[in-house]
């Protein structure tokens, strides 16, 4: 059918009069105050008493900026082979996750809850997940299944470590089916501490089910750990420039083909992932290289004490300098050169930069995110001459501040940031009309705020509901900081297009 | 204080019992489940537009849900804000009810908003906080109300939570205020939610009738409109069971009769715009809806039929959440669309035996078994194509079976006339895609190898 697609739908529909019209006369409803008040209140809240009525703040968050731990737990779950990440306690968490992870990567999301009632919350969840581990190995047939917890579960202080001996001495679970678990309430932590704990327990679980002892350096391998990574493209990213140093590598939790599968005509519950046999294996290698730091304490401190593996580890590399540090990193883990195709690819992105500097120099910018991913921006917009000015991170600690501070101070473009640790979008929004920037960086629920401040949004990190694709261009490497620039600048562009008069509406910029 | 409604509407009402529907059936422990109670309350009570909704919890019950609804507002947008008391470790050692209070105070200070709904979730319902005790005391305190909904997530299903919110909507603010002006053909719609902006659509079909929405319960509602729903004619539930409750409820202490209704399809449209005049007792409304009905359907079925030469004899399977199913049904039907295959994993009894009476044992009912399930029943059953929700999609389209979207995320309005009209668009438009024909075809090189084999 050739015929074009031509609903009235709602945007449309609205600007009809009659709606207008409508629209008016539902006012006398819905507003008491006249629409002088609320265009002063509207101004008022953009001013800085306001602004520092909402930074003393306390008792509530405003649109708040991050996920729970179980979420990041389902994510680790899905970076091993046959894996299905199992949560414990109420059912509506797991469709949260579900529907989360399927609207960033556009892709579907396996995982099952042991669906605890009122019953379950006075007698315990046991008899949930004994009956829940039986149901999901004959729907599902996973070779691994991990537990994390919700809220619930840890409120009323329900024993996984008992209740899955439990489940294996009843026979619904099967003696050689590894099943890490991590305790993940909602109520500490976010999303990268779930990660964090559900990678340790799962390379914790694998390794001590072999039982061989480590032998650090007995391979000439590394392991690659890319942390809470929204992004598909990073992996492969990953893999290609490790391939060109020709360095053989095990990446522990790579959750990439669980979420970038083809359309095969048959789905799977599974697609990938790190093979369940490669862990053990992985501490033989000859060291780690982890490429996030916040999201992979618990999991590097682990390898290092108890596999004894030589860790190295960098924020998110965005831009030249932090590509530079991983590639350094590489060399001296593999005790390989760096590949001449990388340094031709730098001497390409830079100048790519030269090519766009101008349009980006001085752009004030706000940035909100995960610490990892942070600490990434900032160093890249330093280089580009971008200035971050507001930096929001809810779930950043003391000790991402003093590193975001540290390398704020060094450079002149620096100089204005300011860095706000558990604060939320509503405090974003404050910083946004009090000391107003060019541009924002950050998640899709930023996209709020962007609109109000009349700014362009530029959509970096985790989750990215409203645009399509992002996830499977890379943002690490060189390769990852000129798809980043060509994101940047055009935007840039775009609303310089948007606002040119005539005469300034040119062919070549 | 009662309403005065004439005796003998009752009647004509769809009855004044509490219905005996047997629960929606309990969620199996190992299974990818739906939604939660706590989800459901929030489904029924967020768009109410003006009014500000805090979440007592962890931040992530909100964090993970905040802004991802379809129910548009024509005004106020407090609702889309998300609020919550974000609570930590500490605060489940110690108790959280300060946090309450100081957020509770910070909200109606800062926002003024004329309700402040106060949600439970799991972890406050464990730890035991007196919420109704802290959003009395702040009602009081502060002069606005402050409407605690106690649905926390382990209670049951999303159905139940929607169930939990009508008994909010019945006890805390129904009757609490009184319109400017009534008029005999003033009707309720309960369990209309504005997705896509379908309400704007229906009501501009009671309009041309000379019926009125006297409270939008909850589709782009204000709450002081709320307040006197027990003012109105009728009641009409739409596609929504869970809120039957709510119009029983009401039925017994108000007088107002009920009845149960769908938008979707024209038969369905029509029907409940007949049943909603036949309440409100006026003969001239009745014959304008009769009227309305006729040209409608008739400009419609002109309209429809490019369509429905297309669509004839296409087979689809439709998943969807509780009493969607039998009314899409309908609505499928009408476009000449054979449901082989229907989700019943969030249906009551009344449902389901609602689908029997529309596609008899032609199709496969699909109790559970998600996505697996889904699929076996495209294949044995030859389907062209799956009507669910986002959860759905994407394992549709490994399969690279053509999808349709018909829940609560959805763009596209489909209700009345209109939207039988978009929905048999947006039908056609994704069956005729021409990525289906690149992926039924194989790729040249393996064209190559079958010659050579």
């Amino acid at each position: 059918m050739s015929e074009r697609l031509n609903i009235v739908d709602h945007n449309q529909l609205f600007r009809q009069e009659k709606y207008v019209r409508q629209r008016e006369g539902k006012r006398a409803f819905e507003a008491p105050c006249s629409p002088e008040e609320v265009t002063s209140t509207l101004e008022y809240t953009k001013t800085k008493e306001y602004k520092d009525k909402n930074f003393a703040r306390t008792a509530v968050v405003v649109n708040p900026a991050k996920a729970c731990q179980p979420l990041g737990a389902v994510m680790a779950a899905l970076g091993f082979e046959k894996t299905l990440p199992f949560i414990h306690g109420s059912q509506g968490c797991t469709a949260y996750f579900r529907s989360h992870l399927a609207r960033h990567f556009k892709e579907p999301v396996p995982a099952v809850s042991t669906s605890m009632t009122e019953d379950a919350a006075v007698f315990g969840g046991m008899r949930n997940l004994i009956d829940g581990m039986e149901n999901c190995i004959a729907l599902y047939q996973p070779q691994m299944i991990a537990v994390c917890t919700t809220c619930m579960a840890e409120v009323i202080g329900d024993d996984l470590s008992a209740f899955l001996a439990n489940a294996r001495q009843e026979g619904a679970l099967p003696e050689d089916m590894p099943v890490p678990f991590a305790n993940t309430p909602s109520f500490s932590g976010s999303h990268i501490t779930g990660y964090d704990a559900m990678l340790r327990s799962v390379l914790e679980t694998l390794y001590n089910k072999s039982g061989r002892t480590p032998q650090p350096g007995h391979e000439l391998k590394l392991n690659v750990l890319l942390g809470f990574d929204g992004y598909t493209g990073n992996f492969a990213e990953m893999r290609r420039i490790l391939g060109l140093f020709g360095v053989p590598y095990t990446i522990l939790g790579d959750h990439s083909s669980n979420f970038d599968s083809g359309a095969t005509g048959e789905y799977s519950y599974y697609y990938g992932g790190t093979p369940l046999e490669d862990v053990p294996k992985a501490a033989d290698a000859a060291g780690t290289l982890a490429i996030q730091q916040h999201s992979l304490r618990k999991t590097l401190g682990y390898m290092k004490r108890t596999w004894g593996q030589q860790v190295s580890s960098v924020s998110t590399p965005l831009g030249i300098h932090a590509t530079d540090r991983l590639l350094e990193e590489i060399s001296r883990l593999s005790g390989r050169e760096i590949p001449e195709a990388l340094k031709q690819e730098r001497a390409r992105i830079l100048d790519a930069m030269m090519d766009s500097h101008a349009y980006l120099h001085g752009k004030r910018v706000a940035m909100a995110g995960d610490p990892d991913m942070l600490i990434g921006l900032i160093g890249f917009c330093l280089e580009l001459g971008m200035e971050p000015v507001h930096i929001v991170c809810s779930n950043g600690d003391r000790k991402f501040e003093k590193e975001a501070e540290l390398l704020l101070k060094s450079s002149p473009y620096g100089a204005e940031a300011t860095v706000h640790c558990g604060q939320d979008l509503w405090h974003m929004r404050s910083l946004l009309f009090e000391d107003p920037v060019d541009l924002a960086i950050g998640s899709s629920h930023l996209k709020f705020a962007a609109k109000e401040a009349k700014i362009p949004l530029l959509r970096v990190g985790f989750p990215i509901f409203d645009r399509h694709h992002m996830h499977r261009y890379p943002i690490i490497g060189y390769q990852g900081a000129l798809n980043l620039l060509t994101q940047f600048v055009n935007t840039v562009l775009d609303v310089m297009e948007e606002q040119a008069p005539d005469h300034s509406f040119d062919l070549v910029r | 204080m009662e309403a005065a409604v004439p005796s003998g509407r009752l009647e004509i009402s769809c009855g004044n019992k509490i219905p005996k529907s047997t629960p929606c059936p309990r969620p199996v422990p190992g299974e990818a489940s739906g939604g939660c109670s706590f989800d459901g309350a929030q489904i029924t009570l967020i768009p109410i537009a003006d009014a500000a909704h805090l979440v007592h919890g962890p931040m992530a019950c909100l964090g993970n849900s905040w802004e991802s609804r379809g129910s548009l507002s024509s005004g106020p947008e407090l609702s889309a804000y998300g609020f919550t008391t974000d609570l930590g470790e500490q605060d489940i050692i110690f108790g959280g009810e300060q946090k309450l209070h100081e957020s509770i105070h910070y909200i109606v200070s800062r926002f003024a908003p004329p309700a402040v709904f106060v949600y439970t979730t799991c972890v406050t319902a464990l730890t035991g906080e007196d919420i109704e005790g802290v959003c009395k005391a702040e009602s009081e305190r502060l002069g606005t109300p402050i409407i605690p909904v106690n649905s926390p997530g382990f209670v049951g299903s999303k159905n139940l939570g929607t169930r939990l919110a009508g008994d909010v909507l019945f006890q805390h603010i129904i009757g609490t205020t009184e319109p400017e002006q009534t008029t005999s053909h003033d009707v309720n719609l309960i369990g209309e939610y504005n997705i896509a902006g379908e309400m704007w659509y229906i009501e501009r079909l009671m309009q041309q009738t000379g019926m009125s929405i006297l409270s939008r319960i909850t589709g782009d509602g204000r709450f002081r409109e709320i307040g006197w729903a027990h003012r109105a004619k009728a009641n009409m539930v739409v596609c929504s069971r869970a809120l039957l409750g709510l119009a029983v409820q009401m039925e017994r202490k108000y007088g107002i009769p009920y009845f149960e209704g769908s938008f979707y399809g024209a038969k369905e449209t029509s029907y409940s715009l007949r049943q909603m005049a036949y309440l409100t007792g006026d003969r001239d409304v009745e014959r304008r809806v009769d009227k309305l009905a006729a040209r409608e359907e008739m400009r419609l079925s002109l309209e429809l039929e490019p369509y429905r030469k297309q669509l004839k004899g296409k087979r689809a399977v439709l998943y969807t959440g509780g009493v969607k199913s039998w009314s899409v049904i309908t609505a499928l039907q009408e476009l000449g669309i054979k449901v082989v295959g229907v989700g019943t994993n969030k249906s009551t009894a009344e449902d389901v035996s609602r689908i029997a009476a529309r596609i008899g044992d032609d199709a496969e009912y699909i109790p559970e078994g998600g996505a697996r399930q889904i699929l076996k029943t495209v294949r044995s059953r030859k389907a062209d194509m799956v009507i669910a929700g986002g959860r759905n999609m994407y394992m549709a389209l490994k399969e690279q079976i053509p999808f349709v979207d018909i829940n609560q995320e959805r763009h596209k309005a489909y209700a009345g006339y209109d939207g039988l009209l978009s929905l048999a668009k947006q039908l056609v438009h994704t069956l005729q895609h021409p990525v289906w024909e690149l992926t039924a075809k194989l790729a040249p090189w393996e064209e190559e190898t079958e010659f050579a084999d």
